[in-house]
């Protein structure tokens, strides 16, 4: 057996083959993950304040946060309302989108092109200033009102209870990438299914429920665990519209966690804070994960 | 019936256009913004139409910060947001082929990895990641911009790519085993172009995220001549002084461009159903 | 068809991603291969706006004519630039010199990331013939001097003056907190514009000065009692309106949408404002035409206690600078350059060099001259010392103060519940428990 043939044999191996597919990510996991995630880890048993070197103190931070700390809860509390709340609600909202656009007319690639628009200002600061103009008391959502009959000065982003449905709005209105995501996903269903379904006189909502709908949920699953994921880690809406106003309502988690670690001097503290809702979130993830054989089918 | 599905079209259309409207109505606002004199953008922020209409904004936006122009900043960030993508496309098919259609010992552990390096906030990585990369003699260049996305580090894209493998027949790659074809052999041949609309959708995203990408450019690009779109678009807002917000608003518009473009260019690919077509094959 | 573009695009894909990986590699060793050896670089950081950036490059630029020292400048907006600045400070990676503010010099010069100034003041490299001795000291921390300021600067209350005007109300400064509370609510009454005196927390520190239980490294006062005022005060302007709360207009420390400037009607407008002296150009610009805005003393029930002059910012070098003779040498050109003040101007503060704030005073905007006079000569002869600096604690403080105010705003909580809160809570994160 020469070399090469032998090169050949061990690269075409069952089990080598997988291996060397994930090879990119095994190394980047191990270059550019592994390394600042386990520094991380080290800092959140720590006291560290980034500009002198960590002291190691235990539990301290972890004990603080659940028994000391009542903006973390707050935090916590504003979290889980805006990911529990926009979640659903985003995809719900780009399936709906994805649907009617799926339809193949002159204008398709135009309407999908604004339907994606709004996502792709992302968190710049623009997107900050028009946001806080559009809630404002003589904003346009206030002139909307007028339009149809309720005339109000109301200030949606200071008061206790709208403020963060500004936020859980701006979600919504930027729910492009799952539309793509769902987009990609119907053209993947074959036509046959909905000719066979034709056959057998199904109509438009037969099916919906029969053919779209079961060979979507893979695809509803991966977006509902990523969404799930973006979530409970959004950051940029509250820290550039709302900084956590009024009264901490849309504090989220990850902004008090960068308060802490770059505004308060405790990197330590914020470190901890990021390896619970890592912990947070794996909990849930899992849990869907367990779930997924009652609802999502599967090809083989 | 014919007269009844041309109702049904005209109805589709103008429910779509109508809702589109609504959805960019925000945007209208931003955009005509950038034509308003800056001064009087928070004061004439009830009315659309600008008065007097100024084009003075993109001139003085243009002309950037300290000698440095958009003209550098939009290169930045094409530089970073066109070679990101390719390395994290080309990374992420393979590792996603390799998780959907091999089998081999600890690809559990690796995919449960890959998921919980995304559930970590990503702003507790930067001090750490910084201390690391300044170790690897990369702070001040491009390089943590670009080259840890070459290896798949976005869990996001593999888990789509993969979610979209296991949406094809299996019995495809089956019939060209069959015939003689390796592992690499089904994933160039057969899978990548099957693939398409899950790598245009990625390519999209990724050019996208990268283009946004504003932190790590924050850490790790000192030059302001190598500053990207997204970097120098904050620094028109400054709290301790007076900010041009018309200038912001003309360079924001402008920043979305090239994601628009990208998006118009990418989505007729998706629009032509090569799924399907793909499966007669 | 197809199948081939997307063959070819993985292809190329493939290349192009290994090609990345050499050349940026390249591309970061030989930054650092720049940087070692070099001693005709150096690189400096600030915040700022787009004046700021281009006036500070083009002094910088002048000065590599001057030295042969080229320094490249590097700008953030201000949150970005303390994230920055931390990050690299714990890379030990600093740029050499950085603009340096009073709420964050003594954290750093704690944590030794400061290089201490007082050597070089002694041999002459950094002159400071022409700066008053006040001044000067504005940079000492402990023993050593860490920072030279920039420039002076004064706290301040804005008002709408084109409105009082119309009114007949004359300011005259140094006005106590009773005849300020008479104005609002005069002016509330006949007008319904608002006051915005506890804004952004900012109030705190005149209301502890003027009443000697300024902070330092623990609250002052013995008791709750001794904040109950500052709240009662804000709980009563609530309640007979004259002190505007969120509900009307957010509170912002954005000088384009501060409600003083901001605003569809007099009901979420003020006529009124506290923030810093520099800013009255940035406000007069935001102002609608016609309205003139004009600065006076913050009110308090003892202005000649809580009025302060403060350093605009510093100029400080860090400690881990491979070139400290240059740095400093740049440090003394943005000091006492009257070249480099020519472009500079006063945009950062009335110039601590006394023979240059003299020499270009006719230069500088009516907004400006209006500042520089008001510091030098309101401020200055009717003030105390400046604050001790604020301690590692301060921000969360600071923090905490600001949402306590909100919920009193917001009739949450009563003015005893919020001092209370505050005695005790402020009290436990100054001392760093």
């Amino acid at each position: 057996m020469n070399k090469s043939s032998r090169f050949y044999h061990f690269i075409n191996k069952e089990k080598n083959v997988g291996v060397i597919f994930c090879l990119p990510f095994i190394i980047g996991f191990l270059v550019f993950l592994i390394v600042p995630m386990g520094i991380s880890l080290y800092y959140s048993f720590c006291d560290y304040d980034i500009l002198s070197p960590p002291e190691f103190v235990g539990l301290k931070n972890y004990i603080e946060m659940f028994t000391q700390d009542e903006v973390f809860w707050h935090s916590v509390k504003a979290t889980f309302y805006f990911a529990l709340v926009s979640v659903p609600l985003r995809l719900i909202f780009a399936l709906l989108v994805a649907m009617i656009l799926v339809r193949p007319t002159k204008a398709t690639g135009f309407y999908r092109a604004a339907y994606y628009l709004p996502s792709i200002i992302g968190g710049s600061v623009a997107v900050a200033i028009l946001w806080k103009r559009m809630f404002a008391p003589d904003g346009v959502i206030n002139s909307l009102l007028g339009l149809i009959g309720i005339e109000t000065n109301f200030a949606w982003l200071s008061d206790t209870r709208t403020a963060i449905w500004t936020l859980i709005i701006l979600a919504i209105w930027q729910f492009g990438s799952s539309m793509l995501i769902f987009l990609s996903a119907l053209k993947q269903i074959p036509k046959e299914l909905y000719e066979a379904a034709d056959v057998d006189g199904a109509n438009k909502f037969t099916k919906f429920f029969k053919v779209t709908l079961p060979l979507l949920t893979p695809t509803i699953f991966f977006n509902l665990v990523m969404q799930i994921i973006n979530g409970f880690l959004a950051f940029t809406q509250s820290l550039i519209i709302t900084q956590g106003k009024p009264m901490d309502t849309t504090l989220f988690y990850a902004v008090y966690m960068y308060q802490q670690s770059f505004n308060f001097n405790q990197a330590g503290y914020a470190s901890a804070m990021a390896w619970v809702m890592l912990l947070l979130i794996a909990v849930i993830t899992f849990i869907l994960f367990m779930t997924k054989r009652f609802w999502v089918y599967e090809q083989e | 019936m014919k007269a009844k599905k041309r109702t049904g079209t005209i109805i589709y259309h103008i429910f779509v256009c109508g809702f589109g409207l609504l959805m960019l109505y925000p945007l209208f606002w931003m955009f005509m913004s950038s034509f308003k004199e800056t001064n009087t953008i928070f004061t004439t922020a009830r009315s659309l139409i600008p008065d007097p209409f100024t084009a003075e904004n993109y001139a003085n936006g243009w002309e950037g910060f300290a000698g440095v122009s958009f003209a550098t900043f939009f290169k930045n960030s094409l530089f970073v947001s066109i070679l990101g993508p390719i390395g994290t496309l080309a990374s992420s098919a393979c590792v996603a082929f390799g998780f959907a259609r091999c089998q081999f010992r600890g690809k559990k552990i690796l995919f449960a990895a890959m998921l919980a390096s995304m559930m970590l906030p990503g702003q507790i990585l930067m001090v750490p990641q910084y201390l690391w990369y300044e170790k690897l003699g990369w702070v001040g260049s491009f390089a943590p911009l670009i080259v840890p996305f070459c290896f798949a580090i976005q869990g996001f894209f593999v888990y789509l790519m993969m979610n979209f493998i296991q949406g094809i027949p299996r019995e495809l790659d089956e019939a060209a085993k069959i015939d003689g074809c390796s592992y690499y052999g089904i994933f160039g041949r057969i899978i990548l172009p099957l693939m398409s609309p899950a790598l245009i959708t990625g390519a999209i995203f990724s050019f996208m995220w990268r283009w946004d990408d504003f932190m790590s450019a924050l850490l790790y690009i000192d030059d302001p001549n190598k500053y990207p779109v997204s970097l120098a678009l904050k620094l028109f807002c400054d709290p301790g002084s007076s900010s041009d917000y018309g200038a912001m608003f003309a360079m924001a518009t402008l920043s979305i461009i090239p994601i628009v473009l990208i998006f118009i260019f990418f989505q007729k690919y998706l629009a032509d159903g090569i799924a399907t077509s793909g499966l007669k094959g | 068809m197809k199948k081939k573009f997307f063959k070819k695009a993985a292809v190329l894909a493939i290349a192009g991603a290994m090609a990345v990986t050499s050349l940026t590699a390249c591309g970061g060793s030989k930054d650092e291969g720049g940087k070692e050896g070099d001693s005709n670089s150096l690189t400096m950081a600030w915040w700022g706006n787009q004046v700021r950036n281009e006036r500070t490059q083009q002094a910088l630029d002048a000065y590599k004519e001057e030295s042969g020292v080229t320094v490249s400048g590097q700008f953030y907006q201000w949150g970005d630039y303390w994230s920055k600045m931390a990050t690299s400070a714990a890379g030990k990676k600093m740029p050499d010199v950085i603009q340096m503010d009073m709420s964050y010099i003594k954290q750093y010069v704690d944590k030794g990331q400061l290089l201490d100034l007082t050597p070089y003041i002694e041999d002459g490299t950094l002159d400071t013939t022409n700066i008053s001795e006040d001044v000067v000291n504005m940079g000492k921390v402990g023993e050593g001097i860490y920072g030279i300021a920039s420039g002076t600067s004064a706290s301040c209350m804005f008002y709408n003056k084109t409105l009082l005007d119309e009114l007949g109300i004359t300011i005259e400064d140094n006005m106590t907190l009773d005849e300020f509370i008479d104005i609002s609510k005069q002016v509330y009454e006949e007008t319904g514009y608002r006051s915005n005196l506890y804004h952004y927390g900012l109030y705190m520190e005149m209301y502890a000065r003027a009443n000697d239980i300024q902070a330092t490294d623990k609250l002052g006062g013995d008791s709750a009692d001794d904040y109950l005022p500052y709240f009662e005060t804000l709980e009563t302007g609530i309640k007979e309106g004259w002190q505007i709360s969120p509900s009307q207009a957010a509170d912002t420390d954005s000088v384009e949408e501060d409600p003083m400037v901001y605003g569809s009607n007099p009901d979420n407008m003020t006529w009124c404002t506290i923030n810093g002296s520099a800013q009255l150009t940035a406000y007069q610009t935001a102002a609608p035409e016609g309205t003139e805005i004009a600065l006076t003393t913050i009110p308090t029930s003892d202005p000649q206690k809580s009025n302060y002059v403060k350093p605009a910012m510093y100029f400080s070098v860090s400690a881990d600078t491979a070139n400290p003779e240059e740095a400093v040498k740049l440090l003394n050109y943005l000091t006492n350059s009257e070249d480099a003040y020519n472009i500079l101007l006063a945009e950062r503060g009335v110039p601590a060099s006394t023979a240059i704030s003299e020499a270009i005073m006719d230069k500088l905007s009516p907004a400006e001259q209006e500042n520089a006079n008001f510091v030098n000569n309101v401020i200055a002869p009717n003030s105390s010392p400046m604050p001790p600096f604020a301690v590692e604690g301060s921000t969360e403080a600071q923090d905490l103060l600001r949402k306590l105010e909100e919920k009193v705003k917001y009739g949450e909580y009563t003015a005893q519940q919020a001092a209370d809160e505050y005695f005790t809570e402020a009290n436990k994160m100054l001392q760093g428990e």
